[in-house]
């Protein structure tokens, strides 16, 4: 950057600084004085409500529809608010404006009677349960599976323990396969030093909380930063609008099932099974290999959470021939979510799974 | 402006979150990056945990002394509560189901575009490319 060179210069500067001082005051009191964001915009039918699992059915907004349904798989951790952020900002509409029928697994915070509820029960009956519906209300055979973060895991212990069918395309975000590549969750769950059994007997079921701090700890510089770049940009509201939507579902946590948790650590965190292709669930053996349908692998350049290093090997694990690897610039959730993936990763994954849904 | 070449402040300070940010992650994350960290997390969690356990089952103990219910008798309370509101729902709708659709004006059947949708040309070439 250089100085100013002309003293027009100087004064457009200063008439922009005031301007934007009087628009931060103004917004700000608007700012503090505002409802919650209001967030999930798209209309959508519940067709599954057990516990903890939500299936959704989004209305069609346009006059044709591809064959092929889709399945949105959200992350155990979040609300699936995500994927429906803000109108113009939600990639349930735009899904649903390019033509599919798309459907969404939800989860609710699981209730002290759902603290048994582990990794086989989310892949061999919550899965398939929805996979069932889907088919039911759409009338088809095929079902793609779009999938995020912990929600990619599951849908592909599923799809490894279901190789006939009927899963016709699964897309993944973000999700991790190489565990031992999860950097600081990995050292922090050390077997020398966690006891997790102690951990599940004792809370039951890992509070929300427990969840939250386990991620702030991750980037603990990432909500007052956010704060102040709010701040500095509170005169434009299209910002300040996209900001709170994100922060409310950055701070919107589920807990977790204790047996869910257990499973996690044990399995994929400790012995990295998934990877290694040793892990059964339910007396299934989840081998990725077995995985022939086409496979989208999206990641994202600054991950902290999924780190590339985790999420890279998928396609290399699976025995798919069709292949396709997404490396985009972003962070965990900016590739899936907010203004930067509408015109990055949904663009892209719109033109994979079209061609593959007729 | 930033972009036209001059000094804009607000850039700047952008700027300077971002550098604040990332050089407070990058020192943060190497002290919590070592084993000694993630030892005394655990230990601290431990701790916790153990005295949660002991305040836990005292409380419950007053609690059943005063013939009040503990947390848990609430929490199974509210899962049976739940357990019958879903029983409801679904008895609910089998009883729906059996109304005929005329009868039926609270829940009218949903109209669904045709599934005949085909891919542009690009992405059925971009298929065939992979």
């Amino acid at each position: 950057m250089t100085e100013p060179t002309t003293e027009e210069q100087m004064i457009a500067q200063m008439q922009d600084l005031v301007e934007k001082t009087i628009q931060r005051s103004i917004k700000g009191v608007q700012y503090a004085q505002s409802q919650k964001v209001q967030v999930g915009p798209t209309p959508r039918d519940c067709l599954l409500d057990n516990g903890t699992l939500q299936l959704y059915r989004y209305l069609p907004i346009s006059d044709e529809v591809y064959r092929v349904p889709v399945l949105l798989v959200m992350a155990t951790t979040n609300r699936g608010y995500l994927l429906d952020l803000l109108p113009g900002q939600s990639l349930v509409e735009y899904l649903l404006q390019e033509g599919f029928d798309v459907f969404m697994i939800d989860w609710e915070p699981p209730v002290a009677s759902e603290r048994e509820l582990g990794l086989k029960d989310y892949t061999q009956e919550f899965i398939p349960a929805c996979i069932e519906k889907v088919q039911a209300e759409s009338g088809e055979p095929d079902v793609s599976i779009v999938a995020y973060c912990m929600g990619g895991v599951l849908s592909l212990i599923y799809a490894a323990t279901h190789p006939d069918g009927p899963l016709k395309n699964l897309a993944c975000m973000t999700t991790p396969v190489d565990w031992h590549e999860m950097g600081l969750f990995r050292i922090w769950t050390d077997s020398r030093f966690l006891d997790v059994d102690k951990l599940v007997e004792t809370l039951g079921n890992i509070p929300e909380e427990f969840v939250a701090s386990a991620f702030e700890m991750l980037r603990p510089a990432a909500r007052p930063a956010g704060q102040l770049r709010a701040w500095n940009n509170l005169w434009n509201d299209d910002f300040v609008r996209s900001y709170r939507a994100i922060d409310r579902w950055s701070n919107d946590y589920l807990p977790l099932a204790g047996e869910y948790y257990r499973d996690t650590v044990r399995e994929l965190l400790w012995e990295n099974k998934l990877c290694r292709g040793e892990l059964v669930v339910d007396g299934k053996l989840a081998d990725l290999a077995q995985i022939t349908i086409p496979v989208f692998n999206a990641m994202a350049q600054h991950d902290h959470i999924s780190p590339v290093a985790a999420v890279r090997p998928l396609l290399d694990l699976v025995g798919s021939h069709d292949r396709h690897e997404v490396l985009l610039k972003g962070g965990h959730v900016s590739l899936i979510a907010g203004p930067n993936a509408v015109n990055r990763l949904w663009p892209e994954l719109n033109d994979w799974l079209a061609a593959r849904s007729a | 402006m930033a972009g036209d070449g001059s000094k804009d402040p607000s850039a700047t300070f952008q700027e300077w979150v971002t550098q604040w940010e990332r050089a407070f992650d990058k020192a943060s994350n190497e002290v919590m990056g070592t084993e000694d960290f993630a030892q005394s997390l655990n230990q601290m969690q431990n701790l916790q945990l153990e005295l949660q356990r002991s305040f836990g089952e005292l409380m419950a103990r007053q609690l059943a002394t005063f013939n009040m219910p503990s947390r848990d008798d609430v929490l199974d309370l509210a899962a049976a509560v739940r357990d019958m509101d879903r029983r409801l729902a679904r008895i609910e709708t089998q009883i729906r189901s059996l109304v005929p659709d005329g009868v039926n004006h609270s829940a009218p059947k949903r109209q669904f575009p045709p599934r005949t949708k085909k891919p542009p040309a690009k992405s059925r070439e971009s298929s065939a490319d992979d």
